[in-house]
């Protein structure tokens, strides 16, 4: 049991800061689907920063390491989905097909950068950096208590980080005045021009936004999962992202909601499949067990799903 | 004074608009100079290597079989690049049009590379491992391929009918739910120990492999023979049926659909089953066309550049045509001038990604040309205004 929530916890909260990415984005009138390519190239910003710094070698300097690369990972995100905002706003291009581009570029650009610095650092061209391990600390005390104590045992370093950023956007979201502009962007930007407000400006920002949270989830991927940097951080996460912030109907309380969800089916149909001591293969049909719980509780759900009125649209001021 | 010589239009800029036309040829042309840009970006990157960019280019269009080699080896030729070429442009075609379809309803496909891939398992397992004779086998791998897609397809559009499931969200969901299943049953049945994929299909593959034809060995997609008449079904259907009017009028703007008497949610299930349809025809074309087996747990990169693809041949069935064989000549292109240039190979994917960039700036060109046509054109008002004020004044 206590396994299900940690793991769980380690998939749904990075999944969830994505997701948070994607809403202010989408609320914000710009359509999102570059949220993949966001979260792979800050992972990848992040793990190059670090390994410039230390020379290829992470050697004893994970636990510093980690947050040089959760910044930076944040930053990289942020400076490539300008590229999203530039082409959207001032551009006017087709936001679907921006964002396709983006994944796109996004894979090619970090798998040809992590080859070119890898022969620099390491002298061969090898597709991955080696991280290292992220750490995990277990609370004292209540982490003693039965089932929810699981979720203070083992916890990664980065869930109380995520945790405190989300919160920090979910107040800037609903209760700040640019949250507020932000939302109105996405239903009624024209209102939000009359008012005064500069609504390219604040899509823009958004859209940075959306890049950084995505780079924070993409690194946290990157270090819980596979411990390494490389091209298997493009598995989809970022689609899964998406379809988590649109079941919760682009509000951050109910999209924290879906991505528990994905993230307990998760884990618990691999430890399902591990007690059942099934093979490899039938794992599988084990695995599709978070999607298909989404879509039928989205039967139930989704009667009263609406999207950002303005949602996909160029703004554009002549227009009435 | 001062202000006429601001409103003045250079004359680059007075060539650039009679270049680039009407709103007419502008559908044509402004993703030609969205591409010509690329192709100068795309040069800068090759020159940052200290490589020759022409030869780059040239060479792309070498390992494509559009221009011949230097040498070939034993039984190739340029025809055998070129038959290559066309092998791997067929599923991208079918892909493409996918999208198509479905965005002109209104609706987002990004499904479509689960989509090929249970066409492309189902058509596997029920004709691919038969013993079937070819002349049976073929025409019954594409029935299957578009049954299966079309499937997928309407059951996507049936749950955003009937309980207003966002389409996106359904396909991504579809995308993993087809991926790992199909993966079990692979693994489980169908797998080759050595490759690690699904055994290779015994009947019913779509290209003839190393064929012996004018001393040669060579592939012959014969499902390319399909992919015109399609595009031009597709083109036909929707700009000559009724069928097609309804998607398009939907698409463009529900409430005035509905009022008019559309049925909505049958043209959103129609859409999505012929989009689905599209992509099971991609599905076997891969699955039992370029390729001869399904690698598990993966899906193909094909049904995302689509929508790229689809985008850049701007939703027109011929206009993808076009945009298709562009890419195609890229991704195919890349082996041969990584090799002959030693440049990295992810160069190419990095200038598809340009081309495609660009490519996503049209409207802003448009707008752009829009904005300095209007200003030509004020500008000749006031010079006549001004001659016949002068004229006024003489007389």
């Amino acid at each position: 049991m206590s396994s299900i929530i940690i793991q769980g916890m380690a998939f749904a909260l990075p999944l969830f800061i994505i997701a948070i990415g994607g809403i202010y984005s989408e609320r914000s009138g710009i359509t999102n689907l570059a949220l993949e390519g966001f979260l792979g190239f800050g992972a990848f910003f992040g793990a190059a920063v670090v390994m410039v710094m230390t020379g290829g070698n992470v050697g004893s300097l994970e636990i510093p390491m980690f947050f040089v690369a959760l910044i930076f990972a944040a930053i990289g995100g942020a400076l490539f989905a300008m590229l999203h905002a530039l082409l959207c706003i001032p551009f006017k291009a087709n936001q679907v097909i921006s964002g396709v581009v983006i994944n796109i570029l996004a894979v090619a650009l970090t798998a040809f950068f992590t080859s070119q610095i890898n022969t620099v650092l390491l002298g061969k061209p090898t597709n991955k950096f080696m991280l290292g391990v992220c750490h995990t600390f277990t609370v004292p005390g209540i982490s003693k208590i039965p089932v929810l104590g699981a979720f203070f045992t083992d916890v990664y370093y980065y869930i109380p980080i995520i945790i405190i950023i989300a919160l920090f956007m979910t107040y800037l979201l609903y209760r700040s005045r640019f949250g507020l502009r932000l939302r109105a962007c996405g239903d009624n930007p024209h209102a939000v021009d009359a008012a005064g407000a500069d609504v390219s400006k604040i899509r823009f920002i958004a859209v940075m936004i959306s890049g950084a949270m995505s780079g924070v989830g993409g690194i946290c991927f990157a270090y819980s999962i596979s411990s390494t940097f490389s091209p298997s951080i493009y598995a989809g996460y970022g689609f899964l992202a998406i379809a988590a912030l649109i079941f919760g109907n682009w509000k951050i309380g109910p999209t924290l909601g879906a991505c528990l969800l994905f993230g307990f089916a998760r884990s618990a149909g691999y430890k399902l499949a591990q007690i059942l001591g099934l093979s490899s293969a039938f794992s599988d049909i084990i695995m599709i067990l978070p999607y298909v719980l989404t879509l039928l509780l989205l039967v139930f759900f989704s009667s009263s799903n609406r999207a950002p009125r303005a949602l996909g649209e160029i703004y554009d001021k002549g227009k009435r | 004074m001062k202000k006429e010589k601001k409103a003045t239009i250079n004359p680059i800029n007075r060539g650039f608009l009679s270049v680039i036309g009407d709103d007419r040829r502008q559908s044509i042309s402004i993703p030609l100079f969205a591409i010509i840009l690329s192709i100068l970006a795309g040069a800068i990157v090759i020159l940052l290597f200290g490589k020759n960019p022409i030869t780059a280019f040239v060479s792309f269009l070498q390992g494509s079989g559009i221009i011949p080699k230097p040498e070939y080896a034993a039984k190739k030729s340029i025809l055998t690049d070129f038959m290559s070429m066309m092998n791997s442009l067929t599923p991208m075609i079918f892909a493409a049009l996918a999208v198509a379809v479905a965005l002109k309803t209104g609706l987002f496909n990004i499904g479509v590379s689960g989509q090929m891939l249970v066409a492309g398992f189902i058509a596997t397992i029920t004709v691919g491992y038969s013993h079937l004779p070819p002349a049976i086998a073929m025409p019954l791998v594409l029935v299957i391929g578009v049954l299966c897609g079309g499937a997928a397809g309407a059951f996507i559009g049936w749950l955003k009918h009937r309980f207003n499931i966002n389409e996106v969200v359904t396909s991504i969901m579809l995308n993993y739910i087809f991926q790992y299943v199909i993966s079990y049953f692979i693994n489980s049945y169908y797998v080759n120990p050595v490759s690690r994929q699904s055994n290779p299909i015994t009947a019913g593959r779509l290209t003839l492999v190393d064929v012996p034809a004018f001393g040669l060995k060579m592939d012959i997609p014969l499902a390319f023979l399909l992919t015109i008449p399609i595009a031009i079904l597709v083109l036909f259907l929707l700009n000559r049926t009724r069928l097609g009017y309804e998607l398009k009028i939907v698409g463009l703007n529900k409430s005035a659909a509905k009022y008019s008497g559309i049925n909505v949610g049958r043209s959103v299930v129609t859409s999505m089953a012929i989009s689905g349809a599209l992509a099971g025809l991609a599905g076997v074309t891969l699955y039992l066309g370029y390729y001869n087996s399904i690698m598990p747990r993966t899906l193909t990169a094909v049904g995302f550049d689509s929508i790229a693809v689809c985008l850049l041949g701007n939703m027109h069935p011929i206009g993808i045509l076009f945009s298709s064989l562009l890419i195609t000549i890229i991704s195919k292109g890349s082996n041969y001038m990584s090799s002959i240039m030693n440049i990295p190979q992810e160069i190419a994917q990095v200038i598809t990604g340009l081309i495609l960039l660009f490519s996503a700036c049209g409207a802003y060109i448009r707008y752009k040309v829009a904005q300095a046509r209007e200003e030509l054109s004020d500008l000749k008002l006031k010079a006549e205004q001004k001659i016949d004020g002068e004229g006024g004044e003489k007389a």
